[in-house]
């Protein structure tokens, strides 16, 4: 019996080697990719090491452009509207979760269908809209217009309906207006919940490329994922380059991953949400 | 499907460009005029255009430069649309299909400009000049041009005994045969997945081809443009791209693989943009080649790349605009940027100068490219033109995965793009 359970966890364990290094393989490929020249990005069979170890593309990473204006910019644009939109988007799902209002049904329906516009379609109204604000070439001009998610309110819309009645009912009984029972109850029970709408949040606006590049032309304002464009060509064979600042461009998101991955397990589990 | 998609956009956009507002015209000239430029070039061939932007900026005291990377053709295309209609649109652009914008507001200033006795309008390659044109009117200059050419990989060909440098095919059948050979005995990684022959932008080869063999792709007539290539000398350049496909020279489909396929040693043959040369050679690992572009009954040969326009609608940032454009055109300036970058030459005088000479002895690839200037040309610029590659998109590749014929498909395109005018 014992033997049995023995060569059945050593298959799980195999099971999971295969699917990390799976997982692991394209970070893997890319560091070693940042290392490349082109003839070794392309070689056929793949070559799995650089042919030597230098780091030219990372310094030419630094000579194209102002990586590090770009990176500062991003990490400041992705806080402030990781920050911003979870305000939002918790105060609207509690609000549409817990309040009664006439129209309810109806503002559902018009966030729930923001959803199924595509990004291209509001770019140009969007634009005129900033530019009519005189937010051309601002912080603010890139953080506004995307701090509005229906995809991370309705994230918290459906685990917020999955807090117990009773509890509400129990703060209202203690007291609570509806301010402290959003504090007081809703978030610290929510907490997990939250964590995996400000891991996507954070991901989404780390990678925007197309909107900081519309609502800027100084480099003073631009963002990380514009100064990669920068570095390759119209169809462009140069992916060593791009490996090289993908390398470095990498490491917030991590950060913000390890950070919450506690809490991001616990709301897969609980929510069912596929990552 | 890149510059699909910048046409696209740029045309739906630009019908909006009647509510454009222009900058507002100054009376007096301040001392320093400030421009916008923006720019749709980047990695290598934009650290070359800034360099050249930044000596001209310098050079000039009276211009002050803003220059900004505008992204990708179609993602300039979106930000072009968008600052034209909020009124913060830029002086001058280098972008592609810009004359859609000022041609179709029906701007023409640039006829004017480029008769200026400085610029020397007859040392541009006609077809060049004419890539440049809305309508057949000068609307735009050209800059960072370029065209097909037909790379190869040496290892594949002299294992499969073929000597291109003295043999090389004139014509498509000649090509077909030799592909052929190439497949059947040069593939040098035993891969499953090894063809004779592809092209990365199937359009563009496509409308090469049409060209070659006389068809004019679309006509205008009584004032209207309409389109040609489903007539018989366009279903005959279809049928050929039909029997690439059914003999198993060219994958079906699959032209975006097409340069990882020919860098991985794959691919016999590409059908790729001139640009490559620079970026290619020395950086495959194998001997790379290039030979002129086979024909039907010509080798004429389709332009592509970008332009200078001028978008502004102010006197003095328009000649301080033109003054930056005739800079980069200058012989010297554009033919180190051509050489650095790999797109070609615009003017003649160029081609017989010294630098390229010197270039030429260095690196003999860059001939092939130089030697196909004098058949070059630009096909008919018209509003509709990116909806119409788009046509062509879907018709080659449903006639590639069987679905049409080579003329039901051509036919279809066409009955489209009339519907389209319309």
């Amino acid at each position: 019996m014992a033997n049995k359970r023995k060569h059945t966890n050593i298959l799980i364990l195999l099971f999971l080697l295969v699917g990390s290094l799976a997982m692991i393989f394209p970070f893997v490929w890319m560091l070693l990719s940042s290392f490349k020249t082109v003839g070794d990005v392309y070689a056929y069979p793949p070559k799995w090491l650089p042919s030597s170890w230098n780091f030219s593309n990372y310094k030419k990473v630094f000579q194209m452009i102002p990586f590090a204006k770009y990176y500062f910019n991003s990490i400041f644009t992705s806080t402030a509207q990781t920050t911003l939109q979870l305000g939002l988007s918790v105060t609207t799902a509690y609000v549409l979760v817990v309040l009664t209002f006439p129209g309810k049904k109806f503002l559902n329906s018009l966030i729930r269908s923001t959803m199924f516009v595509p990004v291209i379609v509001t770019l140009i109204p969007l634009y005129l809209m900033v530019s009519k604000a005189s937010l051309i070439d601002t912080y603010a001009g890139i953080i506004l217009p995307q701090v509005f998610g229906a995809f991370t309110i309705f994230l918290l819309v459906s685990f917020f309906s999955s807090i117990p009645l009773v509890l509400f009912d129990s703060a209202k009984l203690d007291g609570c207006g509806y301010y402290r029972i959003l504090s007081q109850v809703v978030i610290p029970n929510s907490k997990s919940a939250i964590s995996t709408a400000m891991l996507f949040s954070f991901l989404g606006h780390w990678k925007s490329y197309t909107w900081p590049l519309i609502v800027t032309n100084k480099a003073t304002y631009r963002t990380l994922p514009i100064g990669m464009k920068y570095l390759v060509q119209e169809s462009s064979s140069e992916y060593q380059i791009m490996m090289a600042a993908s390398v470095m461009a990498i490491f917030p998101v991590l950060i913000v991953y390890l950070f919450f991955e506690k809490q991001l397990v616990k709301s897969i589990t609980l929510t069912g949400l596929k990552a | 499907m890149k510059k699909t998609t910048v046409c696209v956009l740029i045309f739906v956009l630009a019908m909006a460009l009647g509510f454009a507002q222009g900058s507002k015209e100054t009376t007096t000239r301040p001392e320093v005029v400030k421009l916008q430029v923006w720019y749709a070039i980047s990695g290598a061939s934009g650290e070359q255009f800034l360099a050249l932007a930044k000596a001209f900026d310098a050079a000039r005291p009276d211009i002050e430069l803003e220059l900004t990377y505008s992204g990708s053709y179609a993602d300039t295309a979106t930000k072009v649309s968008a600052s034209l209609l909020s009124g913060n649109a830029p002086d001058t652009a280098i972008m592609a299909a810009g004359q859609l914008y000022t041609g179709g507001r029906n701007d023409y200033s640039m006829e004017n400009l480029v008769q200026d006795p400085d610029f020397n309008f007859n040392d541009i390659f006609k077809g060049m000049l004419e890539y440049g044109m809305f309508e057949g009117r000068v609307a735009a200059v050209p800059y960072g041009i370029s065209s097909q050419v037909l790379y190869y990989n040496k290892d594949i060909t002299d294992k499969a005994g073929l000597d291109l440098e003295k043999n090389p095919p004139a014509t498509w059948a000649e090509f077909f045969q030799i592909a052929k050979t190439a497949m059947q005995k040069g593939n040098i990684n035993n891969s499953s997945d090894f063809y004779g022959f592809d092209t990365s932008d199937g359009v563009w080869l496509f409308k090469s081809m049409l060209g070659q063999n006389g068809n004019a792709v679309v006509r205008k007539s009584g004032g209207k443009v309409g389109p040609v290539f489903q007539e018989s000398s366009g279903v005959e350049v279809a049928t050929f791209w039909k029997s690439l496909i059914d003999s198993k020279l060219m994958p079906a489909g699959q032209h975006n693989n097409a340069e990882k396929k020919f860098l991985a040693g794959n691919l016999a043959f590409i059908a790729a943009s001139s640009n490559r040369v620079t970026r290619w050679q020395g950086n495959t690992g194998f001997k790379l080649g290039a030979i002129m572009m086979p024909g039907f009954k010509n080798r004429s040969i389709a332009l592509g790349g970008n332009v200078g326009v001028i978008l502004t609608e102010d006197g003095f940032k328009r000649d301080a605009s033109w003054e930056l454009l005739k800079y980069l055109l200058e012989e010297k300036n554009h033919t180190a940027f051509a050489l650095s970058t790999g797109y070609l030459p615009v003017r003649k005088s160029a081609q017989n100068g010294p630098v390229v000479q010197q270039a030429l002895a260095a690196n003999p690839l860059y001939k092939v490219a130089f030697d196909q200037l004098n058949n070059a040309w630009a096909y008919y610029h018209f509003s509709e033109m990116g909806t119409m590659d788009a046509f062509f998109w879907y018709a080659l590749d449903e006639i590639e995965k069987n679905v049409l014929t080579p003329q039901a498909a051509l036919d279809k395109a066409a009955a489209s793009l009339i519907k389209e005018i319309e």
